[in-house]
């Protein structure tokens, strides 16, 4: 039942297929690969029976136009070749197609399926049931087959060539006997009895092939997944056939010494990772036995630490390993590390095993064996005697030593490892060995001679007869040609390859950059990817020149261009001249850069344009606007000085070289260099500020730093403080250059720059404030203390700056305000100019309004706000000077007044403002105006009188009042005399004070209730001064009688005198004439008679005589009472 | 667990096929203290892992963010794999640190090849915690990408890899191994 059951399962299988493989012929792309991944699946498993009947359908795909419907039938011939070998004939020709399939990917998973079929056709041949005839035909196809593959290692696809390798190793394996390893398939399966298979033949082909990977794998431009590729092959052939243990130990050796350039860093770190993990699963395989002092050695070299390794050594080993250095290490043995031959133990190439040949064939004639009879033992044992050993150096050393030593023997040396022991000698015994025999040396290494590659290419066709061959031969010759030039040219760069793989990056790099500048990169688009496959054909071809010879050369070249001036001119190529020595100058070596230099010096007249598109270059770099030259990385500077470098270098030299033909350019050329060249750099400005202070160049210099700060306005704040500096120079004319140039620069630059100026400004004002002049100002003068010249220094920055910027005076004011006495009046003085100056200027407004007549400007209006300690003195210059030419505003008074409310206690303050404040405040401040210095209350009684007033304006007091007011001052607020003096300045003024005024406010004074002290002085000043107030004068004493003046010891002293005046009398023995006329004598009389009697009494005599007899006046008898009738 | 669970779930919502494997002996989870990880066999489900920690110390491995890595693994998958064990043959394996690598590389040497398929085998160092864990997730997509798009991997890897190295300032390291 259960076979039934089988057969009906096959049935449906069968059905499915037909229908699968009909739909499949009709379906496209995916589908179609889907479909047949699910024929192939269930026709080998499930139905094997149909497996005849519709593989022909299948291998019919073999020419689909889709690439995963080609693999599909590569998946299905791999699968083939395994369960159904007896199938094999009919699809080793599909195979084939496959291999050379036009699509990559088709062509790797073909080459991948090779190596499979390859085992599998060797098994199935092993087996040896199928007819002759088809295992000929099959073995034949095969050997194609591999053919194309092993063209294949040299293919420009990078994933055929991994593929390649894999197949190789895979053909190594099968064709190399096991040793007795063998549970695996190998050379010892291979039937005896078919005549095309050759067991030796086999074995040769497969040595060669192993030659082949041995020396793909040292190629040096192999790329990184190649090689790793190639190490883990080699690596596992190793393992697998220990006969190729040593070469392999040795290559692996070799590849750590000199990795291929063309690695990046990455690149290489992981292949040196790769290459430890090998070495390490090497180490632990037994087969490694015989080469683990190689190993420890290469795994020390890398970077291992002893007890790494050590761990990674296994157990049972590690003890051997130890007693074999004790043993070795004897000093006999010690002598042949100074031996020349013993270079050859780490030598890999022809051309040092050359140099080797050369110093081993005179051991020859030393060893005394015959070539017949010698063998590799004997001389191990002759190298064992201390005696021969030492014979034979020494023998060498007299007679065969070169005199000069070889080039290559310093590259070509390296110390070796394990120099004296067993294995070490071993590897010599060998090597004189094969050195007697006269024929390369065999397998073994270190030495290895090269196996001659012109063998290898000859022997391989020996596999077949036919036509193919020469293929294979092509594949071989190609690889060899690469190598054997390779190796030429590597003696002559030797030294260059012993260089460290970066340098030698660059070196790639820099000539890869050299081409893209001097020729136009030829298509640009090429993808990078091709670029560099190109790149490698190049390196095989071409060879990098030592770095010397290289920067010599350019340096010669650069000379060529140089010199060539006159020739570039004449042919029109001035410009690409300038432009190849700008690169070349920018971009290499200091040497050319020195060279350039001298060169633009030498005449500097006509080459700076030369140096200023050199400038332009090197900015350009130092901004990243052209890509950083990769060949200034390896000179260990600050590429982003050279411009800098370069600029300064440029002027100093300019202005330091003592050529008297340069003299007369000398200016010019500064100019254009400073004025053109892209940036000028903080350390260029230095030297401008340093060249100030030389007196042929300082004009020069300033005028420069003006033109920077004006022209170059981003930058003008960096460059102004070296200007500004100089302000304080002791040098007048210097001084007021840049006094002129700073404000100028003030006037046009930047918001930035003018911050900078008016930094300067307020320090050098902050200087004023010190004690002691600041170093600034000391150091360029030895004097230590202030004197007015210093003050002045400091202040003429911001002095100058004021009419610029207005608010500056607030800072002044503050400095002001903390400064000593005589910087004050150093401030006062500078300040006098521009602040009358910006008074009598319109103000600035911002809008097209106009400000209103009279405001204050808004400087003043903030200083005013503000008043700084200290500064007081200053605003009431200031408030003089804005009153001068006009009536103070009321403005100005509101804030005058508040200020003297508040902060000023100084009357002073007032004054100018004195007409705008009202009558009150005026009377108020009345007392202490009289006590200032006469002067000054001369010119507040001008004011208040409307004297010397150009403006016409109205005093709020008028001088009636004003005299009024002076006689009622309380005594205790101000000293008599003050007053008096006040009253004489307004007597004094007649033309204000007329009789009339004088009437008035002698009539006000009478009427005051009490009597004022100066009243009665003043009635015979005003009778002085106007006789005809005589009558008024009369009034006001009869009015002092009713008042009881007797009561007032001084009023009635006046009283008294005047009644003298108005009478004439008691006016000495000259007597005054009378004031009066006789009326006012009548009238004065009858008031001395009216006066009461005690008062009467106390009257001088000769007025008492008047009272007494009122028609003669007489002596008065002061004791003689009045009659009482007189009252 | 984090960076490489980042990466693949980062990547199959870009619709690559793809898998996350460990690679050393036991699942090791950061525990109380750094000499005490928790630690798992290969194949314990996300879930017993999470309610396992969850039971232990809920708040945490809620504070270090465990909970929520192993939340989000057993969206994505059911359980941890160990890549030494996994028969599946992969065109590109990715590692996220050096360490990973060596032990990748370390297994494909120890072992003949049978389909001589080639894999390659890349690492990116990626700090193991979750910011990292993201951007790295980000690279490799990227680089990923990249890879997707060329039509013949083998031949411009290196290529690739020397300008994605360039572009993302973090060493790579590469070979081919194979199957």
């Amino acid at each position: 039942m259960s076979s039934k059951y089988h057969q009906t399962s096959h049935l449906t299988a069968q059905n499915q297929l037909i229908q699968w493989i009909n739909e499949a012929g009709m379906s496209e792309g995916t589908k179609k690969s889907n479909l047949l991944r699910k024929i192939v699946e269930v026709m080998l498993h499930q139905a094997p029976q149909t497996v005849p009947l519709y593989m022909e359908n299948i291998l019919s795909f073999v020419s689909d136009k889709s690439t995963e419907v080609r693999k599909q039938v590569v998946a299905f011939i791999e699968e083939l070749s395994k369960k159904y070998p007896e199938y094999l004939p009919k699809i080793i020709g599909q195979l084939q197609l496959l291999v050379i399939d036009t699509v990559i990917a088709v062509q790797k998973r073909a080459i991948q399926a090779a190596s499979i079929v390859y085992r599998n056709v060797l098994i199935w041949l092993c087996k040896g049931k199928a007819d002759h005839a088809e295992m000929q035909y099959v073995w034949d196809h095969l050997t194609k087959l591999k053919l194309l593959i092993l063209n294949m290692i040299d293919s420009e696809n990078e994933g055929i060539r991994t593929h390649s390798i894999k197949f190789l190793e895979e053909v190594v394996l099968l064709q190399s006997p096991s040793e007795g390893s063998g549970e695996d398939f190998s050379l010892d399966n291979i039937p005896t009895h078919l005549p095309f298979l050759k067991r030796r033949t086999l074995e040769e082909e497969s040595e060669h092939i192993f030659e082949l990977l041995i020396k793909f794998h040292n190629s040096q431009h192999i790329s990184s997944v190649n090689l790793m590729a190639c190490m883990t092959t080699l690596c596992l052939l190793a393992k697998v056939r220990p006969k190729y243990m040593p070469r392999v130990v040795q290559a692996l050796g070799d590849l750590h010494t000199t990795l291929p350039p063309t690695l990046s860093q990455s690149q290489v770190n992981s292949v040196r990772k790769h290459l430890k993990m090998l070495l390490l699963n090497l180490i632990k395989h037994p087969s490694s036995n015989d080469m683990l002092p190689h190993l420890t050695q290469l795994l020390a070299d890398i970077g291992m630490t002893a007890q790494e390794i050590n761990k990674a050594i296994p157990k049972e080993r590690r003890n051997k390993r130890v007693n074999e250095i004790k043993n070795d290490d004897t000093p006999a043995k010690r002598l042949r590390v100074d031996s020349p031959q013993s270079n050859s133990q780490g030598s890999d190439s022809n051309s040092r095993s050359d140099f080797v040949y050369e110093d081993d064939s005179s051991q020859q004639s030393v060893v005394a064996v015959t070539k017949a009879t010698v063998t590799e033992d004997s001389i191990f044992d002759g190298l064992n005697n201390v005696e021969n050993v030492v014979s034979l150096v020494t023998h060498t050393l007299v007679n065969h030593l070169p005199i000069n030593i070889p080039s290559g023997f310093f590259t070509a040396y390296k110390p070796i490892p394990n120099s004296g022991s067993k294995a070490q000698k071993r590897n010599l015994a060998k090597m004189l060995l094969a050195l007697i025999k006269d024929e390369p040396a065999p397998i073994p290494p270190p030495v290895q001679p090269q196996p001659s590659l012109s063998d290898l290419a000859a022997k391989i066709p020996l596999l077949r007869d036919d036509d193919e061959k020469i293929t294979l031969k092509n594949a071989v010759a190609k690889l060899q040609e690469s190598t054997k030039a390779e190796k030429q040219i590597e003696n002559a760069v030797s030294k260059l390859m012993e260089e460290t793989r970066q340098e030698h990056l660059k070196e790639e790099e820099r000539k890869e950059k050299e081409k893209e500048k001097l020729v136009p990169p030829p298509t640009p688009t090429i993808p990078k990817l091709k670029h560099r496959v190109k790149l490698l054909k190049l390196q095989e071809l071409t060879r990098p020149i030592p770095k010397e010879i290289k920067e010599k050369l350019m340096l010669q070249a650069v000379e060529r261009i140089l010199r060539a001036e006159q020739d570039c001119a004449i042919g029109g190529a001035s410009q690409i001249r300038t432009k190849f020595i700008t690169i070349f100058a920018s971009s290499y070596t200091s040497d050319i850069r020195d060279l350039v230099l001298n060169y633009i010096l030498e005449d500097p007249v006509n080459r700076i344009d030369l140096a200023l598109s050199w400038l332009y270059e090197e900015y350009a770099i130092m901004q990243g606007f052209n890509r950083h030259p990769v060949t200034l990385k390896s000179f260990n500077e600050k590429h982003d000085q050279n411009y800098n470098q370069l600029l300064c270098a440029l002027v100093t030299q300019i202005c330091e070289r003592g050529d008297p033909s340069l003299e007369n350019s000398k200016d010019v050329l500064m100019r254009k260099i400073y004025l053109e060249s892209p940036v000028v750099t903080g350390e260029a400005i230095d030297y401008l500020k340093h060249l100030v202070t030389e007196e042929k160049m300082a004009l020069l210099a300033l005028d420069l730093l003006e033109e920077l700060c004006i022209m170059r306005p981003p930058r003008a704040h960096k460059y102004v403080p070296s200007l500004v500096a100089h302000v304080l120079n002791e040098n007048e004319e210097i001084r007021d250059v840049a006094l002129k140039s700073t404000v100028k620069i003030y006037k046009q630059s930047t918001e930035s720059a003018k911050r900078v100026i008016e930094k300067h400004a307020l320090l050098y004002l902050g200087f004023i404030s010190l004690s002691m002049p600041p170093p600034e100002l000391v150091n360029m003068r030895q004097v230590r203390v202030w004197t007015d010249d210093l003050y002045k220094l400091c202040l003429n920055l911001v002095m100058a700056l004021f009419p610029e910027k207005e608010e500056l005076i607030v800072e002044v004011a503050r400095v002001y305000g903390c400064s000593g006495a005589e910087a004050k009046r150093c401030v006062l003085r500078c300040a006098e100019g521009p602040l009358r100056a910006a008074a009598a200027a319109p103000i600035p407004s911002s809008d097209e309004n106009e400000a209103p007549p009279g405001a204050l400007r808004p400087s003043f209006q903030a200083l005013l706000d503000e008043c700084p300690r200290g500064a007081e003195t200053l605003l009431t210059r200031l408030v003089h000077i804005l009153t001068e030419k006009a009536p103070p505003s009321h403005e100005l008074v509101s804030r005058v007044r508040e200020l003297y409310a508040t902060r000023v206690s100084d009357v002073r303050f007032l004054i100018p403002v004195l007409n705008g404040l009202s009558k009150k405040e005026i009377l108020a401040a009345l007392p202490k105006l009289i006590k200032l210095n006469p002067v000054v209350v001369k010119e507040v009684f001008n004011k208040l009188l409307g004297l010397q007033n150009p403006n016409e304006e109205h005093s709020p007091v008028s001088p009636e009042d004003l005299l009024v007011e002076l006689h009622l001052i309380d005594p205790s607020k101000a000293d008599l005399k003050y007053i008096i003096k006040a009253t004489a300045i307004c007597f004094a003024e007649k033309n204000t004070y007329t009789q009339d005024v004088l009437s008035a406010v002698l009539q006000r004074l009478a009427e005051e209730p009490d009597i004022p002290v100066l009243m009665m002085r003043s009635v015979l000043q005003a009778l002085t001064l106007h006789p005809g107030l005589a009558p008024l004068a009369l009034d006001i004493l009869r009015l002092l009688i009713d008042k009881e003046v007797w009561t007032h010891k001084v009023a009635w002293e006046g009283w008294v005198k005047c009644c003298e005046r108005l009478c004439g009398a008691g006016m000495g023995a000259g007597g005054g004439a009378a004031v009066g006329g006789a009326c006012e004598r009548d009238g004065t009389c009858a008031l001395l008679r009216s006066l009461p009697v005690h008062a009467a009494a106390a009257l001088p005599p000769h007025l008492q005589q008047l009272c007494s007899d009122p028609q003669f006046p007489q002596p008065a008898n002061p004791l003689e009472p009045l009659p009482p009738g007189m009252e | 667990m984090n960076r490489s669970m980042e990466a693949h779930a980062f990547l199959v919502k870009k619709g690559f096929k793809v898998k996350s494997f460990g690679t050393g002996e036991k699942v090791k989870l950061p525990g109380a203290s750094a000499d005490r990880p928790n630690c798992y066999e290969f194949g314990v489900p996300y879930d017993d892992i999470y309610n396992d920690l969850l039971e232990k110390d809920k708040t945490y491995y809620t504070q270090n963010g465990l909970l929520h890595m192993l939340d989000r693994n057993r969206r994505i998958k059911p359980y941890p794999e160990k890549f030494q064990v996994s028969t599946e043959r992969f065109d590109v394996i990715i590692t996220c640190e050096e360490r990973v690598y060596d032990q990748v590389i370390e297994w494909f040497g120890s072992k003949r090849s049978v389909y001589n398929q080639p894999v390659h085998v890349i690492n990116i160092d990626i700090q193991d915690n979750h910011e990292e864990a993201t951007i790295g997730a980000f690279l490799i997509s990227d680089m990923v990408t990249k890879m997707a798009q060329s039509d013949d991997l083998d031949n411009d890897i290196d290529e690739l890899l020397h300008d994605f190295e360039a572009k993302c300032h973090r060493p790579i390291l590469n070979c081919i191994m194979f199957y």
